[in-house]
């Protein structure tokens, strides 16, 4: 049971309400934060830095 | 104006966004093709983001979006997730960690659409299930019961090989409680 204080954000109480261990076992949710963060660690393709230096070409000429 | 900074915040989500596509569609090309769509998307759209509110979700919802239009011009064609994933992790089958996320990639890739994000969203990429609800456009208690019938398909799917693979250690990991909920419940 989460008391919600004056001082506790909402999202923070929220985000401890929403505690995914207690849907998926450990060894699941373990592997798919695994999968995620895998990506999440690889260098972003140069493909994205010119797409967002183009866009941000873009808002400055327009 | 804070037009420079929407897109600094956008480029520092990228490999969120990157590893969400991934993990959606199980294929780095096809999702990388996403997350251009959805950049280019957000950018366009841009004015109807409410700077404060959460950028992430925003961007998640829109990249979801994309893929399931994406899903619908695909349908008929023939779709091999299992020949993508075997030929990259064939080249260097070196590590447990390695089969085990082609496992799991595997897998997710058999469950239907709307588990698969629910459980993506909320246990992988830590979006509370009320950010979860948001993005796809549900009620909490939908993303909930998606979660439970996802876990209970790789429940299925994977834990024989979680117990073999990993020993007794990938066991010891589960607690008691989810146990006996899952005999009981399922």
């Amino acid at each position: 049971m989460i008391i919600m204080s004056e001082k506790t954000k909402p999202e923070q109480a929220m985000a401890q309400s929403a505690e995914p261990t207690d849907q998926v076992p450990d060894w699941l949710g373990g592997r798919l934060r695994r999968m995620f963060s895998e990506v999440m660690d690889e260098p972003v393709p140069d493909e994205f830095k010119a797409l967002l230096q183009k866009l941000e070409e873009k808002e400055r000429g327009s | 104006m804070s037009q420079d900074r929407f897109l600094d915040q956008v480029t520092a989500l990228l490999p969120a966004l990157r590893a969400f596509g991934r993990s959606l569609c199980g294929d780095p090309a096809r999702a990388d093709d996403l997350v251009q769509d959805t950049v280019l998307k957000a950018w366009t759209n841009r004015e109807q983001f409410q700077s404060g509110s959460n950028l992430k979700a925003w961007l998640f919802t829109i990249l979801r979006n994309c893929y399931y239009s994406e899903l619908r011009h695909r349908k008929f064609e023939v779709e091999d997730p299992d020949g993508v994933c075997a030929a990259q992790v064939a080249v260097s089958p070196d590590h447990d960690a390695k089969l085990h996320l082609r496992d799991l990639n595997r897998a997710l890739q058999e469950l239907p659409v709307d588990q698969r994000e629910a459980l993506i969203l909320v246990c992988a990429t830590g979006l509370s299930y009320e950010e979860a609800a948001d993005v796809c456009q549900v009620a909490v208690g939908t993303i909930k019961s998606r979660i439970a019938r996802a876990r209970d398909r790789l429940v299925d799917l994977l834990g024989d090989d979680a117990a073999r693979v990993g020993g007794p250690l990938a066991f010891s990991d589960v607690d008691s409680n989810e146990l006996s909920q899952r005999s009981g419940t399922s």
